[in-house]
Formats: C-alpha cells, sequence, structure tokens
C-alpha cells in the first residue's frame, strides 16, 4: 500500500490584488488560499488512497501565517501534515521551496508517490515538482492527467502539447498533475471538525541540515498593465450597429 | 568556453531561440550554441541560422522520454560553464529545465516574457508573469547560468545567413531513464489550431446550456473564426476539450479579434488573450472585469446581444 506524500502551498488569493495608483500591487484586501493546482494534487493523493489503501501526508513550508491552510489542506483528506514554517519563508523562490521540501521529505518521511500541482497559483514557476524530484533523485513525470497503481510501479498519462504520452517508472515517483484530474472536493463540516483532530508535524528552520539561498533576485513586482480602449455599448439597434462597425474600422472582420 | 545555449524540442522552436540568442551572444561577444537529437542534417541549417556550435545528441530508444537526456545536459553545462541557457518554453522543455537548473545550482525564470541584456551591468534582466497574469515580475539571476524559459513564438525565427561557419560537437548517449514511454498518442486535429486562428469567440459561464454552443459556433462560423472556452466550461462542464481552455495554465491565442461571449474575465484566461489585437466582451453584467481588459464591450445578455450581431456581421462581410 502506497505511502502517498502531496505538496501544497498556502497563497494569496490573486482576485483579491489591487493595482495602485502607481502601478504598485495592493496587497490591502488579499485572502488566502490553498493553490488551485495543489488541490487537484491533494485530491489525486487522497483518491488514489481511497483506491489502493495506504497513507497521504501533506508538506507545506511557509510562514506562521500559513496555519490556516493546514487546517484547510487536512480537511481535503490527508491523515496528516508536516508544516515547515519560519517567518523568513515568505517569499521563497522555487529552488528554495524545492531545497526545504526535500530536506524534510528525503529524512523524515516514508514516500513511494509525491504528488504536485503543475504550479502554483501565485507564481505558477511550475518548477518545484521536478525540483523536488532531482533533489531526491527520483524520477519526475510532470503534466499527467492520469494515473494508475499496479505493483510497484506508476503508469500516468501525461497531456503534452502535441499528444498524449503514456509513460511507466518503479516507485518512488514525483508527479504533477493536470488540473482536470480531478474535481476537488469541498469539504463539509465533518471534514472540518476531523481536520482539527489530525496531526501536525511542526519543523522548524534548525531542523534543516543547510540554508537554501535564493538565485533570483526580484527587482520589481509591478501591476500587470493591459492598455485597451474599453469602449462600451448597450444592446440598442444603434450600439449593436456601433459596435460591429468598430471592429470593421478596427479591420480585424473581414 | 562560456557562451548562450539553447534548448528545443523541435526546428521551429529552435530557429526562434537562434534569433534572441545570437543578438544575445552577439552582444556579449561569445558564441552560441543549440542542442540537436532530431538528426544530424539538421545541424548545418542551425549554423546557417545563426549557431555556432551544435551539441549533437543521440537519438533515443523508442521506449525513452525526452527527460533521459538531462544528465548528459547537465554534464556538459557543468564542464562548459555557459553564461546563459534558454529552453523553450514547452511543457517538455519546462520540467527539463527545471531539473537541468537543479543539477547545476542555479535559478530559472519561467515562461519570461521579456528579457533584456544591461549594457552596463551586463546583468540579464527577465520579465514573467506572476499571479494569475496580475502583475509583472522582474528578476535577475546571481547564479551562473542564467536560465529562463521561453514561450512559443515570442521571437521570429532566425534568418538565414550565408557563409556562416560552425562545428558540430557529438554528445554521448545518455544512460537509459528509469521512466518507460509505453505509448504515444498524438493529437487528433478535431478543429483547426486554435492558436492559428485569426477570429476566437470563447464561451464562458454565462452560456446556459451544451446546445447553446450552437449560438457561439454560429458566430465563429460567421467571422470564419474558432470557438475556445474558459476553465469552467472544459473542465466541469465537459462542453468542449480540455485542448480549446483558454488562459494561463490552458492555451494562449492571439487572434486579431477575441469575442468573449459570457466570459467574467477572471485574471488567469484574460492572461491568456492579453496579446489579442482586439478584445471584444459580451456579459450582462456590466462590472464584470473583462470590460476592463476589453476594447470593445456589449453590456447585454448574450443570448438577446449574440443573434444580432450574427446578423450584423452577416450584412457586413458580405457587401
Amino acid at each position: 500500500m502506497p505511502n502517498i506524500v502531496t505538496c501544497f502551498k498556502w497563497v494569496i488569493d490573486e482576485a483579491y490584488i489591487r493595482a495602485g495608483s502607481s502601478g504598485e500591487l495592493d496587497f490591502r484586501s488579499v485572502n488566502y488560499k490553498i493553490s488551485d493546482y495543489d488541490r487537484n494534487a491533494i485530491e489525486e493523493a487522497v483518491c488514489l488512497r481511497e483506491e489502493y489503501g495506504g497513507s497521504v501526508t501533506g508538506v507545506t513550508v511557509g510562514t506562521p501565517q500559513a496555519t490556516k491552510g493546514l487546517k484547510d489542506a487536512l480537511s481535503r483528506g490527508p491523515d496528516k501534515a508536516y508544516f515547515i514554517k519560519d517567518g523568513s519563508f515568505e517569499s521563497l523562490e522555487p529552488s528554495q521551496t524545492a531545497g526545504i521540501l526535500a530536506d524534510v521529505i528525503g529524512s523524515k518521511i516514508e514516500y513511494d508517490l509525491i504528488v504536485c500541482g503543475e504550479g502554483s497559483s501565485d507564481l505558477y514557476a511550475q518548477q518545484v515538482g521536478p525540483r523536488l524530484a532531482e533533489r531526491l533523485r527520483i524520477p519526475c513525470i510532470s503534466f499527467v492527467q492520469k494515473l494508475t497503481i499496479e505493483g510497484n510501479q506508476i503508469t500516468a498519462e501525461r497531456r503534452l502539447e502535441h499528444g498524449i504520452e503514456v509513460t511507466a517508472a518503479p516507485m518512488p515517483v514525483l508527479v504533477t498533475v493536470l488540473p482536470d484530474i480531478n474535481t476537488p472536493r469541498i469539504p463539509g463540516v465533518k471534514d472540518t471538525l476531523m481536520a482539527s483532530k489530525k496531526e501536525i508535524i511542526n519543523i522548524t528552520k534548525d531542523d534543516l541540515t543547510q540554508i537554501y539561498e535564493e538565485h533570483l533576485q526580484t527587482t520589481s513586482m509591478l501591476a500587470a498593465s493591459m492598455e485597451r480602449n474599453c469602449v462600451k455599448f448597450g444592446a440598442d439597434p444603434a450600439d449593436i450597429t456601433g459596435f460591429v462597425e468598430a471592429l470593421l474600422k478596427e479591420g480585424v472582420i473581414r | 568556453m562560456a557562451g548562450v545555449w539553447i534548448l528545443a524540442e523541435n526546428r521551429e522552436q529552435t530557429l526562434e531561440l537562434l534569433n534572441i540568442g545570437r543578438d544575445l551572444a552577439s552582444k556579449m561577444g561569445t558564441k552560441l550554441a543549440a542542442f540537436l537529437w532530431q538528426g544530424r542534417e539538421l545541424a548545418e541549417e542551425y549554423i546557417s541560422h545563426g549557431a555556432d556550435e551544435v551539441m549533437l545528441l543521440p537519438s533515443l530508444p523508442e521506449d525513452q522520454p525526452l527527460d533521459a537526456y538531462i544528465p548528459v545536459i547537465a554534464e556538459e553545462a557543468q564542464k562548459e560553464d555557459p553564461d546563459i541557457f534558454l529552453v523553450s518554453a514547452t511543457m517538455r522543455g519546462k520540467e527539463m529545465a527545471a531539473c537541468i537548473a537543479t543539477r547545476l545550482n542555479t535559478g530559472l525564470c519561467s515562461d519570461c516574457i521579456a528579457l533584456n541584456l544591461n549594457d552596463e551591468s551586463k546583468t540579464l534582466e527577465m520579465e514573467r508573469l506572476a499571479f494569475g497574469g496580475a502583475a509583472v515580475q522582474k528578476v535577475t539571476c546571481s547564479t551562473r547560468p542564467v536560465m529562463a524559459t521561453i514561450p512559443l513564438r515570442m521571437f521570429e525565427p532566425a534568418e538565414k545567413q550565408d557563409g556562416r561557419k560552425g562545428e558540430i560537437k557529438d554528445l554521448p548517449a545518455p544512460p537509459p531513464s528509469s521512466v518507460k514511454v509505453l505509448e504515444r498518442k498524438p493529437k487528433e486535429r478535431e478543429a483547426k489550431d486554435i492558436t492559428e486562428a485569426s477570429v476566437v469567440v470563447c464561451v464562458g459561464r454565462g452560456i446556459e446550456k451544451e446546445e447553446d454552443m450552437a449560438l457561439a459556433r454560429e458566430l465563429a462560423d460567421v467571422l470564419g473564426g474558432e470557438i475556445g472556452c474558459t476553465r469552467p466550461i472544459s473542465e466541469e462542464m465537459h462542453w468542449l476539450p480540455e485542448e480549446l481552455c483558454i488562459g494561463l495554465s490552458g492555451v494562449h491565442v492571439k487572434p486579431e479579434c477575441y469575442i468573449g461571449l459570457g466570459v467574467s474575465g477572471q485574471v488567469q484566461h484574460v492572461t491568456g488573450i492579453r496579446d489579442a489585437k482586439v478584445i471584444c466582451a459580451i456579459n450582462k453584467d456590466e462590472n464584470a472585469p473583462i470590460f476592463d481588459a476589453a476594447d470593445y464591450g456589449v453590456t447585454g445578455d448574450l443570448y438577446d446581444v449574440v443573434p444580432k450581431l450574427i446578423e450584423e456581421f452577416k450584412k457586413a462581410t458580405t457587401s
């Protein structure tokens, strides 16, 4: 029965980010959430446990603020979670996140399969999965839309630009899953109550074997501007004609 | 030996990266090297289009994934110490780049949408989107090589130049990967490629029933376009295949004209259409965020507006 690890990230909900007057990002009214793609990863891990047995362990790296995220993640089905936290784990780059995850997963957790989302909904660099696999020296199969386990072997269907690639590898393996691999369950009241009884193992920076330095320096992070006309029409006949004429004038309709 | 290195899955992407690679290599006074595994015959073509060196990898057995090359590529990079390493941002390319960057203990700018070599500091300034496309993040990298994945069609293919000379270097075969490819199923082309369409009509949650998709299709047909959709339509409703889902994690489209029908305009979706020449939106909610991203918006019930538009467009395009 497979020991499954699933990694998740507690992120700013981008829908609440506003642009300030000089293009700076206004985070004043933001909410946080489990990264959308990671919900699929957690769901897939839990579905695999329902089918094949075994266990599901969630792992996250973040600031103490991510405590809420642990409960949220556990309400989605994992048996327990590791919370690697430090006040300095605020804007880690993918190489640091992967290094820290590998440090803890490699030394403290027994695993056969690691399930990650294809990217995070804040940075969407799509690096942590493959980087984590490299660090742990296990194969990575990315962009998976279907997963099955047979004995010690994982079979994974990758959906790539030009078609599907069906691959197989002996466990341990890391996979990154596509959003359409499943529909994440919405936790109910019972799930939330159960989650508060589950074990959370806290790991601090001092428990890590090394410091993971950054390679990238973010020199600016500003609101993306889209320069568009923003001309609005109503639905009456004169407006409809006006809209069609505007497109003809642009020369984009022939 | 240093230099600018490029890695892409096919000829077309390689030519695009040769264009930016040549530019950077010339500015830095260094050489440009390209990886190749699709056959030696392409090496001369890459050289004539700007490469100073082609690093030729032996072809893989049928059951081996492209990732099998990672150890050989990383070892070569450790030996040769390139300054810059650009990889085509295909799905395989992104995975390979992340693995190679880890082996080289360096940073990687994913989906880099702009890059500029600072004349004074000689650092490569890179831009990418963050927060679903709501923000632009500018990064530099302090370790070698500076790595980035470059989206498809960001650069024109490099032009052929007469009389160029270059070297071909044979690299060793990689050890077999423990991942085996059991089967490859090429995509069946159902519709025309949406990324090539000049008009894209996009279906959003405002479409109430599957049979109403006919309305969107009719509008697309009148305009000689294709239809696409937002994520809920493909992922939850399954009315269209995933390949037609437009957005950050779906396809990116660059049509002359995009028309969103009942599309609310979530930032992830808007990121997938940001390169459209003209963006139009039809939505009954006048506060829908799509209107901030649109050149022309119609506030109204799409079931009322679209049939009228079809009539108007028919008149306009046949006259």
